[in-house]
């Protein structure tokens, strides 16, 4: 591959410390809710205290009446929706319209010159309700019981069914068969950072400046537009530092509308930012599903067919534009065999409504759940059959020339390293070793178990929470100075593309890293692109700053050759300066190239245009790329206190060609991390009556450092045959881990016969199975 | 409403305000005094992203009214400045102990103050004394690596688990 660039590379591939750090680590970076702007107002919503009921009236008077209140709106004053096409007719409205179906749903905004006095008025707002029964239970819900949750449909808003040829034959006439029910309960991203948004009217243009911690900030500005009915071109959208997004940021939300509609309306600054508890009644939810599971399998293991009922809640409303019910359910049902070779597959997907907060995208979507219930079917077999985990894995995984290999639910897998990642993982981890220490340990009363997960990770997809645009742009200029800067379309929230997408740049173009500048998320600036989301930023907006520093050196190079009197294929670049390959003493710099350029425009090579400004589209070869790789854990739990302590934890991860090792290894990490949390400790609570329990952080719990293990990272490089070879790899990290983590839980209390299949596992759960359980352990 | 008038150290300088009693400490600093790296990420004293130094050592500014602070000495990340200061900040970029960077400022006093009182502290004591302070981006292991690598030990023993 060394032919695409414009000299060795040199940065992609190194570990670099990031240019984003300096201002994170003095404090100056600036986050939505640090920005200052003159005459700002504030804005807080009265949020339905109901998850069900119907709006008798509201009466706002004594809010109005106290000082500093600027607007008290009701959907009447803003009648604005979130429109959903497709399968889900439904559309969510920006407040609350007559009925409020969920807890915490907005009802009333009002706006005043701070955040205290709104707080004040939306507590002097007076809504009569009268409730009604709500819907909780999906099971219940697809038969639309007890009601349903939008009378113009039926809970059900999404059903698929798949099947392969010959299904039904090879799951009857297998030797064994096993039924089992996984289900994962409500979690949520939880970025430290809160939501919110600003919407400012630009004084000298009239245009409407917003600021948000979007992921999309192109497509953000394009439904603003289309929901308002505003121009686009008169909408700008600006993503300030953002304190973490993980999918959850990607959505277009109800409050997003109202701000920028009262900052109309008011012809003033409006902004909203979300406190904690607002963050849980509504952020997108995620992970609300079960799949009730039969698999078919032989003596040795291998198995032979899938049937999975895959369900989700989707809450009230499908989020905007993307429902998580239905991501986490269409793309399980894809993966659902993950790296394993299984000829069989039948899956029936039902998605619903219910009185709950909208599911939507958080990292991983269907991985971290599907990942879950194809490791824990591995095991079941492995415990039916008397066999070894790893030895069950070995039988099924796909072989190294089975590749590329088409899952039974269509998905090409297009390149990957199945087997040589487990074995890897076995190897660091030194499982056998394990397996006898695991044996000793027992003897002394004390339980430790290993969990073993295999991924596959889709990257790179047209698709995702992102939007659909199945491309990334990036526009570069070499200023006149001889610096470049660049921008791309992306929206950020901490994956360092300012470096990464530099790094590309500086091996295309021969210039140092110091000299690059990237800048993302101005849609006045960044050309026209999806933006983060999906694992899409590395292969995709990697891809477009690859292209787009490709066409520049052409560019350049044809510059260089006339100044230099030499042939173009002669030509090199490093720090910033051509030479004639092999003639360092001939050279021009990329300084004395746009002097030109700009500035002595007569003497451009003919044929190329005045000035050096590009703007290039990548579009990936294929319309998913797999990332692999596998985890595993060991862990004690201590069976008096259901404690878990994780003991050991190694990652080996194939994302193709790496841009910086530092960087994936830190994704990795945070990811593991959600996944300890996901396994172990969070868990979003309804009671009978739809009411949230968990509003805090106290009842909401994350992980916190003594929790959270070392883990050792090896890297496998298996390229994908897109630019540089690179595949996504966000979310890798937190498909695999919860299955890792509660696989090794799982083993650690087998002597008691106990196995669980609903995540998270907490304490309390360990200690009340095991005292259910009539098996004492050996 | 009526005010109440303060005044205390920010960061070694006085300042003086006039506030109403509800105000929190987290809005003072961040809304009237401008030090925007005191974070909010909960206002429920769990998070530990606005955490100060008040009288050097780590409080939860979100917990506190603004008249809590009056005659007292408070210091934001801003205001770290010696040379231990540069340093953590030198060894977060090194080891990559940040992503959104969201936690970092108050990650940043946290490990200071662990530092200036142990710097022997070994892998599960400076886990230990980050627990308060919550990451959702990077699960620790470069911050623990960046604050090791200050310690006596330099950092050895990272290899082995914690
Ligand atoms: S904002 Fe103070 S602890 Fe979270
Ligand atoms: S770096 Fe994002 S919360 Fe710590």
């Amino acid at each position: 591959m060394a032919e695409e660039f414009a000299s060795a590379p040199h940065f992609v591939g190194a570990r670099i410390p990031r240019t984003e750090d300096s201002r994170l680590l003095r404090g100056e970076a600036q986050y939505l809710d640090d920005i200052q702007i003159p005459n700002l107002l504030e804005m807080a919503f009265v949020r339905s205290p109901y998850a069900a009921a119907r709006i008798l009236s509201v009466d706002s008077s004594a809010a109005w009446n106290i000082p500093g209140v600027r607007a008290v709106f009701t959907f009447a004053d803003m009648p604005f929706v979130l429109p959903q096409n497709g399968p889900s007719p439904i559309d969510q409205p920006v407040l609350a319209r007559e009925r409020v179906r969920h807890a915490g749903e907005a009802v009333v905004a009002v706006v005043a010159e701070s955040r205290y006095i709104a707080e004040d008025a939306c507590e002097a707002v007076h809504v009569a309700y009268t409730p009604e029964e709500p819907v909780l239970d999906m099971q219940a819900a697809q038969k639309d019981r007890p009601r349903r949750v939008h009378d113009a449909a039926p809970n059900v808003f999404y059903h698929q069914e798949y099947e392969t040829e010959g299904f039904q034959a090879a799951f009857d006439t297998a030797p064994h068969r096993l039924t089992m029910t996984f289900q994962t309960t409500r979690q949520t991203a939880c970025s430290l950072e809160t939501r919110g948004i600003i919407a400012a009217a630009d004084p000298f243009s009239g245009r409407m400046t917003v600021y948000c911690g979007t992921q999309s900030p192109h497509r953000l500005r394009g439904d603003l537009a289309e929901m308002l009915q505003m121009e686009e071109h008169l909408l700008r959208v600006i993503v300030p530092e953002v304190g973490g997004a993980f999918g959850m940021k990607a959505a277009t939300y109800p409050e997003y509308l109202a701000v920028v509609q009262a900052a109309r309306l008011l012809r003033q600054p409006v902004k909203w930012t979300a406190d904690r508890v607002e963050s849980f009644l509504s952020d997108v939810h995620a992970r609300d599903d079960i799949h009730d599971l039969e698999v078919a399998f032989d003596q040795r293991g291998q198995i032979i067919a899938v049937k999975d009922h895959l369900m989700a809640d989707g809450g009230a409303y499908a989020s905007y534009p993307f429902s998580g019910a239905i991501g986490e359910t269409s793309l399980a049902a894809k993966v659902i065999t993950g790296p394993y070779d299984i000829a069989h597959l039948s899956t029936v997907i039902d998605c619903t409504y219910s009185n709950k907060v909208p599911l939507g995208a958080y990292r991983g979507v269907w991985g971290p759940v599907a990942s879950f219930v194809q490791e824990g079917m591995v095991d079941r077999i492995a415990q039916f059959l008397h066999l070894d985990a790893a030895e069950v894995r070995r039988t099924n995984l796909v072989q190294p020339n089975q590749l590329p290999y088409r899952n039974a639910a269509g998905m090409l897998y297009d390149s990957g390293s199945f087997t040589e990642s487990f074995e890897h993982a076995l190897a660091q981890l030194d499982y056998t070793r394990w397996r006898a220490t695991q044996e000793q340990a027992r003897r002394v009363g004390k339980y430790l178990g290993i969990g073993l997960s295999n991924f596959v990770e889709p990257t790179a997809m047209a698709s995702s929470e992102a939007g659909s645009i199945g491309y990334e742009s990036c526009s570069v200029r070499v200023e006149p100075s001889g610096t470049v800067t660049a921008w791309l379309g992306l929206g950020p929230s901490g994956q360092g593309h300012e470096t990464t997408m530099a790094q590309v740049l500086a091996d295309q173009l021969g210039v140092d890293l110091e000299h690059i500048v990237v800048l993302h998320g101005d849609t006045d600036a960044a050309p026209l692109g999806g933006g983060t989301g999906g694992s899409r930023s590395g292969p995709l907006g990697g891809g477009a700053a690859m292209q787009a520093g490709r066409k520049m050196r052409e560019r350049l190079d044809v510059y260089a050759a006339h100044m230099l009197e030499a042939a173009v294929e002669d030509i090199a670049w490093e720090h910033g300066r051509a030479h004639v390959r092999g003639v360092y003493a001939r050279h021009v710099s990329l300084r004395d190239i746009a002097r030109i350029a700009y500035n002595d425009v007569r003497q451009i090579p003919s044929g190329l245009p005045i000035g050096l400004e590009v703007t290039e589209r990548y579009q990936p070869p294929r319309p998913v790329s797999f990332s692999n790789g596998t985890h595993a854990a060991v862990v004690e739990v201590n069976p008096s206190t259901g404690q878990v302590t994780v003991l050991d934890y190694v990652v080996v991860n194939d994302c193709g060609t790496l841009i910086n090792p530092l960087i994936v290894e830190g994704q990795i990490h945070g990811g593991v991390a959600q996944g300890v949390g996901a396994a172990l400790l969070e868990s979003l609570v309804y009671d009978d009556s739809g009411q949230l329990l968990t509003t805090t952080l106290m009842d909401y719990l994350l992980p916190s450092a003594p929790l959270v293990p070392r883990m050792r990272i090896e890297h496998l490089v298996t390229p994908s045959d897109g630019a540089l070879g690179v595949k996504g790899m966000g979310e890798g990290s937190l498909i695999a881990s919860p299955a890792a983590i509660a696989g090794a839980v799982n083993d650690a209390l087998s002597p008691w016969g106990v196995s669980f299949e609903r995540l998270p596992i907490a304490p309390r759960d360990i200690v009340t199975s095991l005292g259910r359980s009539s098996a004492a352990p050996v | 409403m009526t005010t109440v008038d303060i005044a205390f150290l920010l960061n070694g300088r006085p300042v003086s305000l006039s506030v109403e009693p509800r105000l929190l400490l987290s809005d003072a600093l961040r809304h009237h005094l401008g030090m925007t790296s005191t974070h909010v990420g909960c206002e429920q004293g769990v998070c530990g992203v606005c955490t100060i130094l008040l009288d050097g050592a780590p409080a939860r500014s979100c917990l506190m009214l603004a008249v809590m602070a009056d005659g007292r000495s408070v210091t934001t990340a801003e205001g770290l400045s010696d040379p231990l200061a540069e340093q953590l900040r030198d060894s977060f970029q090194e080891h990559h102990a940040l992503q959104c960077g969201f936690c970092t400022p108050a990650m940043l006093l946290t490990a200071h103050c662990l530092l200036s009182a142990h710097p022997e502290a070994g892998e599960s004591q400076i886990r230990e004394a980050l627990s308060g302070n919550l990451c959702r981006c990077t699960g620790y292991q470069f911050i623990i690596d960046a604050v090791s690598s200050l310690t006596e030990r330099g950092g050895e023993g990272d290899a082995s688990h914690g």
